[in-house]
């Protein structure tokens, strides 16, 4: 496609935050993680992220402080490269190019100028110490590699360094090996292979006591081995706790190293106090399997990493403080993208039984509603009640949903009804159907009509059992006048499973797909009205066509052909071959997205029904297979993609792919994605209260109540005239700022405005922009991006000063001189 | 291997009584071990921990600690109040000395064994000098309110704490004061319960170690007064408490079964500073560890399951051999099962009677591993208690079936029984020759006319049975030099010619018997560094097959006076490495009449035929190959088989013997039945029950 508007496959949600152990910062006020390619930065009290890191062309595994500038973040990828972060601004330092993947990076305090990181090597892997050349450009070499340890594990759970870096342990299968740096020293630990009375060995992650020389190493039969003595090859020892009933996912030592956390697929955190396996505390329910824990480094936080993409913060009294979730990874995603009409929040399978909201302007779940409400519980084996189909009036007052235990023959069947309360802004239980189905519930839609009004709000049901229903409200006999749902008519044919349904625009039609042939109805005497049918293969997806091609309807079939029916001719308009996975009308256009999924490569048709030929094409849309796609109506109706890409402009596609990563597909540059708060620095939050602080921010205080008379407009000026110096001299992190000397001038320069403004009185309309200009130049060298933001929104304070008036100007001036002398009273 | 008819027995119903304490030899040699019902054996971790010495208990004589002093000398005291010395060579409790002060609830000897400090029921500690002979009481302790249940001394001998309930208190031996008093729950909140203080111990630094009921192990520093350490290893109590030599290492039993080792563990890799840790958890027994002891080389732990487990610590055995195995020892060395071959019954020896039974019989036949329906069942014949409150040494039943006889410590008794139809009547046999007490083992001639008794001294009385009932002293054999050790293993030869005999210290003495006029010592055997566990006399060659503790096997040519060709080879070649490692010593050997090349030999978990005619297995080839043999075709069979045919399938065996050419007698006795037997242990919630 053209370059400058080209559409762009942007993620947007849901990436796997399982890269690596989460890092706090040294004052433990922001949490650093990675998702996906990015890293992210959070702040721990605001609970916002503050910023995306973004520069790896693939995974991020790894992420750890500089031990030796606790404001500067290593970062490794798989894309084979180190880099250097400067993770307050986001800015990246350094970039070592290392040249194979790297799976897992570790930092010593007491190693200068290496980091250490995990290499594959052929089928095994190894620990390499990487030297980081000093140089001077930004991007540099770290080809200097000294293997320390062979046969190690891939994972970074399976690699712990000791007490001080004296050693390094490393845990694979059954084996444990221990490198003593100093004495050059390897002893290895062999546990038996043999699973007697149901355990198993394996190691599955291994720790160090920060102050003693004791390693923690987790099981996979749930078993935590404290080992000590291992300098010795014969007297090691080791003692053992168990509460785990499967296997330990990670583990880490408290900061003195007297409490133990554990976490596992049991979802609890468990505390462990003096290596003792009696005294333990227990942080149960945090939703799902825990992956990773890391803990703060002045012990007051910890956080764990869960296999859905969550992330809870707990404090050090072992009580649940924060949690930062995404688009939460459920199991599978059964119900399909759902758009509630209420929130504009895409709606899909959560937590076991829930139902998550998600937001997709603030990547944040809104909130967990629990379908099932049932206990969760972790255990192989286990047959689970989970929702599979959701569907939303048109209004978002009704909600309907569908749960099925996980038993393939005869499924136990719910069909629930919920209502919107307005009152507790939550959704309610009216009414709940058992067995609606005799077998599998297929598909489910309401008839969605604006204008007619609550009377004509009815539900269909497709199931494997060969029939829908139609399913009505209807008001309960009892006092209160609450309306209950019911079924209405049952409709069948030729004993056929039901597998799609789908209303017309106006409701008055209801098309539901038997296998090879899609039945239209009416939806007011429920007499079949028309069949279609294209052989061979059943039909996989079909909906209508809307606004100026209502009258068309689009099947795909499992055959791999897309095919448009004109209702009125009751004949087939078009078809093409197309293998269709996911089949998406826009609901506010009439353009239907296709996307197909054809040797490992999904693409993305969008067409018109009416024109056989589709509006837009791309190919190879990304590298996993795409598995549900929506429409999320736009908030107001994008202006600039709108020529290029009529489709886009009403409503933006979002795709979800098999890993359950959310897609879309955006005109704009990833830099205007990012939202205006994550530029934002986040030095204002953690500013101290200095003398100097207060002073400012006294004087910016009166200054602005001194001027409230003289209108608003002076105030802004007077504002945005002083405040980028002074912003700039208080954000600039300290390490890039030039001498306090060079600076003082400037400061100075910013409060000395109304002398120059005099010099410079004389000369044009944009005095303002000149001095701007004046001071922008002393500071050139300083920092270009600076430069760049000030100008931009210069021009839009020139545009307003503009409208002075010259004699309006020199009263102001007069005024400004009398401030000034303030200052110097000062 | 050979196909038999086999009895499979399990109307056994042997209930072992529980370990109630234990006692490492200082030198740790030897392990002296205490039951419930009052036996005391003792192991010798030399001769592959075997059961060297029974001694049979006594009803009014429980045991609740033991003690080595003086050298070899044992002491036991109980709750009759009494300090008893055990008489290791004639197997008998002797020289009962009153502690004075109630019931004894524990004795340690100090570290030179010259001493003895017992803790009594009304609360004082009372220290007896070991003399020649005897022991001395010497003087009493500072006496507090509250039963004593554990002592220790320091290594220096120069103090003792004691462990009551609630506290300890740490006595000075000089000058007998209490010098320190502990609260060991001082610091509990609303400690409702009282807290025992099971068993302590006191560290040369100074530390005490203690271990209570509420199943904590505490280190506390005895001047100060505070507590150093605690570690709370279980939910309930922690028992018993062994500490090793070196101090850096501890095992505590629990009443869960489980017992947990401590070590004193460097807390940075060659650092200076030491902590006790817990390390490792062991769970061997169902019921209470009511004893432990800490060897060099292992940790050894007795429950009242009747179990004693000794769990070797690897990271102390430098080479791989035996000693590196963990053993588990329920049932007794010896045998308590006697047959009577022609007559088919089974006499069985309990603690205090002794109960015959008629072998059921069939007339079908079957194929191979086919059980076959019985056309009469098993009879109990009768139950014979013995008298007093003494417990059975030895019984015996004569191959007819007519003689039965036992002894208990001070008597002996022969009765005769008479089977006339389904009634059986005994009869004790009167004027039974008056002897030096007790007989260690009876044997019947294999025709039933003469009766062996083996007694201390390493002397062997022979009786001759007389009709209808009576019996006459005839000879009195000993030893051609001076034994001081008792005959514990007899075995007459089929013919009558010959008699082995069995003696303490290793000898294996073999003498012709009643017939051959002359009667006379014939010859001995080389003496061997382990204690003999089962011998037989071949009844076609009069071969003598011995099997000794470690598990050799050996082979003796009476007539010759030396060593077979074959046991020569045996011993050159060496046997297989698994034979080597079993842990359970050889306890009974019998041969099969209608193939003399076949020794037949059981141990607790397996029963083997050994075939001399077959090549020996080196170490490459399997030992138990039965099963793979089976799977091989004809020829390749062939060329597979060696010399040792083993079979696991009766488990734990007891007692094996052959009834005759192609009918076979085991006596098992599962650990299942005998479980339920116990008493119920202490509730513990399983994860997922």
């Amino acid at each position: 496609m053209v370059a400058p508007g080209a559409l762009r496959v942007v993620r947007c949600g849901g990436s796997a935050l399982r890269g690596a152990r989460a890092v706090f910062s040294a004052d433990s006020k922001y949490l650093l993680y990675v998702s996906g390619d990015f890293v992210k930065v959070y702040s721990v009290n605001t609970e916002e992220t503050l910023r995306l890191m973004g520069g790896h062309a693939d995974l991020v595994t790894g992420i750890q402080l500089n031990p030796h500038n606790h404001m500067q973040l290593y970062s490794c990828s798989l894309d084979g490269t180190i880099k250097l972060w400067d993770f307050m601004d986001g800015i990246p330092i350094k970039t070592f190019t290392v040249g194979t993947k790297l799976l897992a990076l570790y930092t010593l305090a007491s190693a200068e100028d290496s980091v250490f990181a995990v290499i594959p090597k052929k089928d095994t892997f190894q620990l390499v110490s990487v030297t980081l050349t000093k140089g001077a450009g930004q991007d540099l070499e770290g080809k200097e590699l000294s293997v320390v340890l062979d046969g190690v594990g891939a994972s970074m759970k399976h690699i712990a360094f000791g007490r001080e870096g004296a050693y390094v342990v490393s845990v694979k299968d059954v084996d444990l090996q221990v490198y003593f740096f100093k004495r050059k020293l390897l002893n290895r630990f062999s546990l038996s292979t043999t699973k007697t009375k149901g355990g198993d060995n394996r190691f599955s992650c291994v720790v160090c006591h920060p102050k003693e020389d004791c390693i923690a190493t987790g099981h996979a039969d749930g078993k935590i081995r404290l080992w000590r003595n291992f300098h010795d090859k014969k007297e090691y020892t080791y003692s053992t706790l168990h509460w785990h009933h499967d296997i330990v996912m990670d583990l880490a030592f408290s900061i003195e190293g007297t409490r133990l956390l554990s976490g596992g697929v049991e979802s609890v955190l468990v505390q462990w106090h003096n290596e003792s396996s009696c005294q333990k505390d227990f942080l149960p329910r945090l939703g799902s399997p825990i992956e990773y824990i890391s803990m703060s480094s002045d012990g007051d936080l910890c956080c764990t990493l869960h296999t859905d993409n969550r992330i809870s913060i707990i404090n050090s009294n072992l009580r649940f403080s924060r949690s930062i979730q995404g688009l939460i990874k459920s199991r599978d995603v059964k119900t399909g993208l759902v758009v509630d009409p209420r929130t504009k929040a895409l709606v899909l399978n959560g937590e076991p039984g829930h139902l998550q909201f998600y937001s997709l302007q603030s990547d944040q779940q809104l909130f967990s509603l629990d379908i099932v409400q049932r206990q969760y519980i972790h255990q192989a084996g286990l047959k689970q009640s989970d929702l599979v189909k959701v569907a939303f009036s048109a209004q978002g007052t009704w909600l309907a949903t569908v749960e099925e235990s996980e038993e393939v023959t005869d499924p136990e069947l719910q069909l629930k009804l919920w209502f919107y309360n307005e009152e507790i802004q939550s959704f309610e239980l009216n009414t709940r159907i058992n067995t609606p189905h005799d077998n599998h519930i297929t598909d489910m839609c309401f008839r969605d009509m604006d204008e007619l009004g609550d009377d004509s709000l009815i539900l269909v049901t497709t199931g494997r059992d060969c029939v829908f229903k139609v399913w009505v409200m209807v008001e309960d006999t009892d006092p209160e006048g609450d309306v209950s749902w019911s079924c209405d008519f049952v409709g069948s044919y030729h004993n056929y499973q039901a597998t799609n349904c789908c209303f017309s625009e106006d409701g008055s039609l209801l098309a539901v797909s038997f296998e090879e042939t899609v039945t239209v109805w009416d939806s007011l005497t429920w007499d079949l009205k028309c069949t279609f049918c294209h052989p061979p293969g059943n039909i996989r997806n079909i909906c209508f066509g809307r606004l100026t091609c209502s009258k068309y309807i689009i099947g795909a079939t499992d055959y791999g052909f897309l095919c448009c029916w004109n209702l009125l001719t009751c004949a087939l308009e078009w078809s093409a071959q197309l293998n269709v996975v996911v089949l998406q009308p826009d609901p506010l256009s009439e353009y239907i997205a296709a996307i197909s999924w054809l040797s490992k490569e999904s693409s993305l048709f969008v067409f018109k029904p009416n024109e056989p030929l589709p509006v837009y094409i791309q190919r190879n849309l990304c590298k996993d297979k795409i598995l549900l796609a929506a429409f999320v109506p736009r908030d107001e109706p994008e202006i600039t993609s709108s020529e290029k890409y009529p489709w886009l402009r009403k409503s933006q596609l979002f795709f979800l792919t098999d890993t359950q990563e959310l897609m879309t597909l955006s005109t704009k540059s990833l830099e205007e994605r990012l939202t205006p708060s994550s530029k934002q620095l986040a030095v204002e939050e953690s500013l101290p209260v200095t003398p100097f602080s207060l002073l400012l921010g006294k004087h910016r205080h009166q200054q602005a109540q001194e001027d409230t008379d003289l209108g608003k407009l002076v105030v802004h000026n007077k504002q945005k005239q002083a405040s980028p110096a002074v912003k700039e001299l208080l954000h600039t992190p300290a390490h890039v700022l030039p001498s306090a000397s060079f600076l003082c001038t400037i400061f100075i320069n910013s409060l000395l405005i109304s002398k120059e403004k005099k010099s410079a009185e004389e000369v044009a309309d944009e005095v303002e922009m000149e001095s701007e200009k004046a001071e922008d130049d002393s500071d050139e060298e300083d920092i270009t991006a600076m430069e760049q933001e000030d100008t931009s929104h210069m021009e839009l304070l020139g545009e307003m000063t503009c409208k002075l008036s010259k004699s309006q100007e020199k009263e102001l001036r007069k005024i400004r001189k009398m401030d000034y002398s303030w200052i110097s009273a000062l | 291997m050979g196909e038999f008819e086999v009895h499979r027995v399990r109307f056994f119903g042997l209930v072992p009584a529980g370990v109630r304490c234990l006692a490492c030899h200082p030198r740790g040699s030897r392990l002296a071990l205490a039951r419930t019902d009052g036996a005391v054996e003792v192991y010798n971790f030399a001769a592959n921990y075997f059961q060297e010495k029974v001694i049979p208990g006594h009803e009014l004589r429980t045991v609740e600690s033991l003690c080595w002093a003086a050298g070899d000398r044992l002491f036991g005291a109980g709750l009759s109040g009494d300090i008893t010395e055990y008489d290791l060579s004639g197997l008998s409790a002797a020289r009962g000395v009153d502690g004075g002060g109630g019931p004894i609830w524990s004795m340690v000897a100090n570290s030179t064994g010259t001493q003895l400090a017992i803790g009594c029921e009304d609360g004082s500690v009372k220290i007896f000098q070991v003399v020649p002979g005897g022991i001395q009481f010497e003087r009493n302790l500072d006496r507090r309110k509250g039963r004593v249940l554990c002592l220790s001394w320091h290594p220096s001998d120069t103090h003792i704490v004691a462990g009551s309930i609630d506290f300890f208190r740490v006595i000075d031996v000089t000058s007998g004061q209490t010098v320190q008093r502990i609260m060991v729950n001082h610091h509990v909140e609303k400690a409702k319960r009282e807290c025992v203080v099971w068993a302590i111990s006191l560290l040369s630094s100074g530390t005490v170690v203690s271990a209570d009921s509420f199943g904590r192990v505490q280190f506390w520093d005895w001047e100060q007064g505070t507590l150093a350490e605690s570690h709370t290893v279980s939910t309930s109590a922690a028992l018993s408490l062994a500490v090793s030599e070196k101090e850096d290492s501890i095992i505590v039993g629990t009443s869960t079964g489980a017992t947990y080792q401590l070590q004193l563990l460097p807390v940075t890799l060659g650092g200076q500073e030491k902590r006790w840790v817990r390390t490792k958890p062991f769970q061997f027994h169902s019921h209470d560890v009511r004893a432990v002891a800490h060897s060099p080389t292992a940790l050894i732990s007795g429950g009242l399951d009747a179990q004693l487990v000794i769990r070797p610590l690897m990271e102390k055995i430098q080479k791989k051999s035996y000693d590196a195995a963990l053993r588990k020892f329920t049932f007794p060395h010896r045998r308590l099962v006697s047959c009577a071959r022609k007559a088919r019954l089974l006499l069985f020896q309990f603690s205090q009677y002794l109960e015959l039974w008629r072998l059921g019989s069939t007339e079908e036949t079957g194929k191979d591993g086919e059980v076959l329906p019985l056309c009469q069942m098993p009879e109990h014949l009768v139950q014979l208690k013995s008298k007093g409150p003494e417990h059975i040494y030895c019984s015996c039943v004569s191959p007819c079936g007519t003689w039965v006889g036992y002894s208990t410590a001070s008597r002996f008794h022969l009765y005769r029984v008479h089977c006339d139809g389904d009634g059986v009547s005994l009869r004790k046999v009167p004027k039974v020759p008056k002897l030096l007490p007790p007989a260690y083992q009876l044997q019947f001639s294999a025709d039933s006319d003469s009766l062996f008794v083996a007694s201390a001294r390493g002397s062997v009385h022979v009786f001759q049975l007389l009709e209808p009932g009576g019996c006459k002293h005839l000879h009195t054999l000993r030893p051609p030099s001076g034994c001081s050790e008792a005959v514990y293993l007899l075995a007459p030869s089929a013919d009558g010619h010959w008699l082995a005999a069995v003696s303490g210290d290793w000898v294996s003495a073999v003498v012709p018997s009643v017939h051959c006029p002359l009667l006379q010592h014939h010859c001995t055997v080389p003496t061997y560094n382990c204690a003999v566990s089962a011998l037989a006399i071949h009844p076609s060659t009069n071969n003598l097959v011995i099997a000794y503790s470690d598990q050799q096997l050996l082979e003796f040519s009476i007539p010759e006076k030396q060593y077979t060709s074959w046991s020569r080879a045996v011993q050159s070649r060496g046997l297989h490495r698994a034979w080597l490692e079993r842990d359970s010593p050889i306890t009974h050997i019998t041969f099969n009449p209608k193939n003399p090349s076949h020794i037949l030999l059981h141990d607790t978990y397996l029963l083997c035929v050994l075939d001399k005619s077959l090549p020996l297995p080196d170490d490459s080839t399997l030992l138990m190959n039965q099963s793979t043999l089976k799977q091989l075709p004809e020829t390749a069979r062939k060329r597979q088989l060696h010399a040792f045919k083993i079979c696991k399938k009766f488990q734990p065996l007891l007692f094996m013997d052959l009834l005759d050419e192609n009918c076979l007698v085991v006596v098992e006795r599962p650990i299942m039945d005998f479980k339920t037997q116990l008493p119920l242990p202490v509730q513990q919630k399983k994860f997922g029950t």
